[in-house]
């Protein structure tokens, strides 16, 4: 009896570790035809890509290492139509580990010329901020003057944009609509400062109404060497009630009529010419912002003032890469330029009147990967009394020499 | 009341030119006629070096192919050729 219960024991522990395995096995094989069907699956990708830049800035007064960039991009393609994008931007500066959302959108083509984004968008006012902006498309380590997070023109927001590019012939027309969140105005009530300075990072709109803008780029030769573009941004930054409400004093100080109205054009020429045996390589962008005028609070004496609220900023870029020539190590450098004029307006407590001049060489490791070396020589003059420890500022001139390799991953 | 003026002045003309760009067909041939590799040297380079077609594999061209149509404004004749074309070296 105790045999037989042995022998049906081991018979239903065999059989149990048999089907076991079987399962596993079963298991097993359903697993890889989930992975070969994943690897087959024309429908979807996913991407991470990027770009980083890491480098030593050398001034007068210090030597610092510093890692400006390292920027994944998140690329997601749904089909044939549909793409999710995404850029985290993160710094590591002045002690300091700084973590943004660049942009982060849904795409969809809608037919030929016509593309629908909505999500966080880079804003298409002019190209730098938009196209040029990434470490390893940027001729420099430093953006031009007057563009950036600090600067007068807007990078990125929340919103809904339709863009395209379409054949006119020979050439070619692109295009940008887009409607946004838009810009904050500064009252002063934060930053004394800065009062009168339009703030284009805001994640929740302070009043109802929306801001909006354009951008056309015209390129008329059918090699695509040269476009032209102009852009425009309409917003009212102000809110609805006084930042003053409750203060009998100053109450009456409100900014829900102040109007922002922008304009840029932008050139760009790119071309291979045999005679020179190289790439030329222009690039200039010129902006204006017109904000009405209105009148602040000077906290420091609780005299009010008023200003004319415009800015202009402008920067031109010439690189020359010898690319045709036959020695293989000469043909990877380029000779880079660039000058730039960024002026805030007079009459405010962030009056400034900068600009900067920087020569470079580069050399070209790979087509995404390159080697920075450029001298930057910063020239200012200043008004205002939130700006006086600018470098470059106070009438001083300073240099800086820069040398930073930036890759795109 | 001026600014507003430049803001209808400036949605018009851009009206204006997307309704003329899309009835004006007469040269179109000579740029359909460009092969995707001609189209890639001369479109990538307008804001960086041109990428070496065996970087990527076919389903990360149609990725970044959509990526750029975005980004650079390409038509969608551009993009196709030049996405057909980096993918015919893997």
């Amino acid at each position: 009896m105790l045999q037989k219960l042995i022998l049906a024991g081991g018979f239903v522990l065999c059989f149990g570790a048999l089907k076991a395995q079987d399962t596993i096995q079963d298991q097993i094989n359903n697993l890889k035809d989930d992975v070969t069907t994943l690897k087959r699956d024309p429908n979807t990708n996913f991407m991470i890509r990027g770009f980083s830049q890491f480098g030593l800035d050398a001034g007068s007064d210090n030597v610092n290492f510093n890692m400006t960039s390292f920027n994944p991009v998140l690329l997601w393609r749904q089909g044939d139509r549909f793409l999710f994008e995404s850029e985290l931007e993160m710094e590591y500066m002045s002690n300091q580990f700084g973590l943004n959302l660049g942009y982060a959108n849904a795409s969809f083509v809608v037919s030929k010329g016509v593309v629908v984004k909505v999500g966080k968008i880079l804003i298409p006012f002019g190209t730098f901020g938009e196209k040029f902006h990434p470490s390893w498309v940027n001729k420099f380590s430093s953006a031009p003057l007057g563009v950036g997070h600090d600067g007068m023109l807007p990078m990125a927001d929340i919103g809904v944009e339709v863009r395209g590019g379409l054949q006119v012939g020979k050439s070619k027309l692109s295009y940008s609509l887009f409607c946004v969140n838009g810009p904050r105005i500064k009252d002063g009530t934060e930053e004394p400062t800065e009062a009168g300075m339009l703030s284009f990072e805001n994640a929740n709109d302070n009043n109802n109404n929306k801001a909006v803008g354009a951008r056309i780029g015209f390129l008329p030769f059918s090699n695509s060497s040269l476009e032209i573009g102009v852009s425009g941004y309409y917003a009212k930054p102000g809110s609805k009630t006084s930042p003053f409400a409750g203060d009998t004093l100053n109450e009456d100080l409100n900014y829900k009529d102040v109007t922002a109205l922008l304009f840029a054009g932008d050139v760009a020429y790119i071309k291979v010419i045999n005679l020179i045996k190289g790439t030329i390589d222009i690039k200039g962008q010129h902006n204006i912002s017109n904000v009405s005028k209105a009148t602040y609070l000077n906290p420091e004496d609780t005299t009010r003032y008023t200003f004319t609220n415009k800015c202009s900023s402008y920067y031109v870029q010439l690189a020359y890469r010898p690319a045709l020539v036959a020695n293989n190590v000469l043909r990877n450098f380029e000779l880079v330029g660039r000058y730039s004029v960024y002026n805030t307006p007079k009459g405010s407590l962030w009056y400034s009147n900068q600009s900067q001049i920087e020569v470079g060489l580069n050399y070209w490791f790979v087509w995404r990967t390159v080697l920075k070396i450029s001298y930057q020589i910063s020239d200012g003059a200043m008004g205002g009394s939130g700006m006086g420890n600018m470098p470059g500022m106070s009438g001083m001139k300073t240099s800086m020499f820069l040398i930073h390799v930036a890759t795109g991953l | 009341m001026k600014k507003s003026k430049y803001i209808i002045g400036f949605l018009f003309s851009l009206l204006m030119t997307i309704i003329i760009a899309q009835g004006c067909s007469s040269a179109k041939q000579i740029v359909e006629a460009k092969s995707g590799a001609q189209l890639w040297a001369e479109n990538c380079i307008r804001c960086h070096n041109g990428p070496s077609p065996t970087e990527f594999n076919d389903e990360q061209w149609k990725t970044i192919g959509l990526h750029m149509q975005d980004r650079a404004n390409l038509t969608k004749m551009e993009t196709d050729k030049i996405v057909e074309f980096l993918k015919s070296a893997n």
